[in-house]
């Protein structure tokens, strides 16, 4: 007999998959919140991944990635089980937005809100009902997002310089990746885990909403995969996906103008502080400034524009680059 | 010269003149305004009337406005260039099609030309810059832009006689390969026709998708075709781009989803479609095949929805009818 797993109604206790839907919360009409819950269960017991993807609504590639990754993945081949939550922020993801359309305080960053609250705002009891069976079940944990285009491909493990979620990163080869020390991103699910003591990792491929391709899909679906053969979770050869450019912290920075924005680099250009990452224009069409990376590093992610108020996140930079 | 005033934007002599035009009132009780620059040319000549964002979030046709008036220079320019980039402002300022201070249907504001002076906000925007266009336009050309960064078609106003003629000259000098000679009965209350009904030759680009969905590409691709345009219409010198063949459409289909559900298209804009051809695939929330979506007509893919959600009713796909090679 096998040792239940039961997240909401998917309730698994034999070889297979199972679907069902998990309340994390309460819609205004009286109707319940659910998000989406698959289990995928091999014959032996052994690890159990936990994957989520949209905690931040508008963040697709994920879900279709997890969606891809659960489609192709064989049940008779799997040892342990892959607990699966592809569209956490169901009311966010619905709008298209990062944040639930119900949240009205400030705070609503449900990356910011784990472990969660069981009588705190939306966001907070979204975030306790998820990370309550995450901490019950999960032995390691991948969370996927993405940041602002198409070409964002990096990672962040954690805790940094555990080798279990070192060899993750490595196994998932995204070249670009953060060995996330423990007191950045407080509140994110990666970083609670991690002081849980489950390995984690966060993916970010592609950009919000629909920007991203089918490849992105396919790759980040195969490189996931791959860290399931890592952790000896589906037989076959690990892939090695080469050296790797670790960071020592990530510079994230909000713009302090607005106005229409062309980006002026790409993901993975290496920058040099004072190099111009973008044009700001006014509504005539004409130039009003240049905007400046403040730190020499690795551009993760910058913002695409078209139109930017001040405060937007205008580049993340991935700091002192080492090859590893 | 005659004086152009739109706004602030005043033009007596040669050169650039930028400034607002008001539009409506915010609840704040500010004024709503929308950019406006007029280039005015050393010789006499025709005024070309642009304008972009009419829908709030098709920022291609804001940008590629942009690039066009960067490079003329009043001295190579006989005639006038009058600019709107940016029509919808509050919209354009929210990311969104709607201007978010419309609370009736009927807010969008290409189905509301040539507009009331006591209507909605979005008939009141539509008025304000009609006013304005009726008066000093001789041609209009409207940067719209459909889902993905792959759209490129145009479509102008097929009315009888020489305005059609002159519209249809305009699409060859532009020269997207899918252009439709719009049927008068469709798209009423939308800028294009109401200024065709008024003698005005009328074209609409559609170059790109919404949001950030365009590349800088497609911009000045789309730019240049404009310059070649004016150099069509005598504005500016130089020898006219032959473009090449193109396919015109009898019409197009404006097909609407009876299905929701998370969504991945399988066609390309441009591709050549039968009908019960798959355009695209349903999944639901776990990631399970939920259908295929079916065009339910031939012809050549003008629009599909980007995805990758999708509720019940919005834009499947634009299909151009009946193409034929002219």
């Amino acid at each position: 007999m096998m040792r239940a797993i039961n997240v909401g109604t998917a309730s698994s206790t034999s070889v297979g998959r199972v679907d069902g839907m998990l309340r994390i919360g309460w819609l205004p009409d009286g109707l319940p919140m659910e998000t989406p819950v698959t289990i995928v269960r091999g014959p032996e017991d052994g690890h159990v991944l936990w994957i989520h993807g949209c905690v931040h609504g508008n963040e697709y590639c994920g879900t279709f990635t997890i969606h891809k990754f659960l489609r192709d993945l064989e049940p008779g081949q799997l040892r342990g089980a892959v607990v699966a939550l592809p569209a956490l922020n169901i009311t966010a993801f619905q709008k298209n937005q990062r944040m639930s359309p119900f949240e009205g305080f400030h705070g609503g960053d449900l990356n910011r809100c784990f472990p969660g609250k069981p009588e705190g705002t939306v966001t907070e009891q979204m975030a306790f009902h998820i990370y309550n069976p995450l901490r019950e079940y999960a032995t390691h944990f991948v969370d996927f997002h993405t940041a602002l285009t198409e070409d964002t491909r990096w990672a962040l493990f954690a805790p940094a310089g555990n080798e279990v979620a070192e060899s993750m990163a490595r196994a998932f080869g995204f070249r670009h990746t953060l060995p996330a020390p423990l007191d950045i991103l407080g509140g994110s699910a990666m970083i609670t885990a991690a002081k849980n003591g489950i390995p984690s990792l966060i993916v970010e491929a592609g950009g919000i909403g629909p920007a991203f391709s089918p490849e992105t899909v396919e790759d980040a679906a195969e490189r996931l995969g791959n860290v399931l053969r890592r952790l000896h979770m589906l037989p076959g050869p690990v892939t090695d996906h080469g050296a790797m450019t670790f960071f020592s912290n990530f510079a994230w920075v909000n713009t302090t103008r607005g106005g229409l924005f062309r980006p002026a680099v790409k993901c993975g250009q290496p920058v040099e502080k004072g190099d111009v990452v973008g044009r700001y224009y006014d509504l005539h069409g004409e130039l009003v400034e240049e905007g400046r990376a403040p730190a020499s590093g690795i551009v993760l992610a910058i913002n695409n524009g078209p139109l930017m108020p001040g405060g937007e996140i205008l580049v993340h930079i991935g700091l002192e680059p080492r090859a590893v | 010269m005659e004086t152009i005033e739109i706004g602030t934007a005043v033009s007596r002599t040669p050169g650039i003149a930028k400034g607002f035009l008001d539009i409506g009132q915010l609840p704040d009780g500010r004024p709503m305004q929308a950019p406006v620059q007029i280039v005015r040319g050393e010789a006499e000549g025709p005024t070309l009337w642009l304008h972009g964002c009419v829908h709030g979030n098709e920022y291609c046709g804001t940008y590629l406005i942009h690039e066009a008036l960067r490079s003329l220079s009043p001295r190579a320019l006989k005639g006038t260039v009058v600019a709107l980039p940016v029509l919808n402002i509050t919209a354009f300022e929210r990311n969104q099609r709607m201007s978010p201070f419309e609370l009736y249907g009927g807010g969008d504001l290409n189905r509301c030309f040539p507009g009331k002076a006591d209507g909605t906000v979005t008939q009141q925007v539509a008025h304000a810059i009609y006013t304005q266009l009726k008066r000093h336009a001789d041609y209009l050309i409207d940067f719209h832009t459909a889902m993905t960064a792959d759209v490129r078609w145009a479509l102008f106003a097929n009315v009888p006689g020489e305005v059609g003629r002159k519209g249809h000259d305009i699409a060859r000098a532009f020269g997207y390969r899918s252009t439709l000679p719009a049927p008068v009965d469709i798209l009423p209350g939308s800028a294009m026709m109401v200024a065709a009904h008024d003698g005005i030759p009328a074209f609409i680009v559609e170059a790109g998708g919404k949001g950030a969905a365009f590349t800088d590409e497609i911009v000045s691709d789309g730019a240049e075709r404009l310059r070649n345009v004016m150099r069509h219409l005598g504005m500016l010198a130089g020898t006219v781009t032959d473009y090449g063949r193109q396919w015109h459409f009898s019409n197009f289909a404006w097909v609407h989803s009876t299905k929701g559900g998370l969504f991945q298209r399988a066609v390309k804009c441009g591709d050549r479609i039968e009908a019960g051809s798959v355009i695209g695939h349903y999944f639901d929330l776990h990631g399970r095949p939920a259908g295929e979506a079916k065009a339910p007509n031939a012809g050549i893919v003008l629009a599909i929805h980007a995805g990758p959600l999708m509720a019940s009713g919005e834009t499947l796909i634009h299909i151009g009818l009946d193409p034929r090679e002219v």
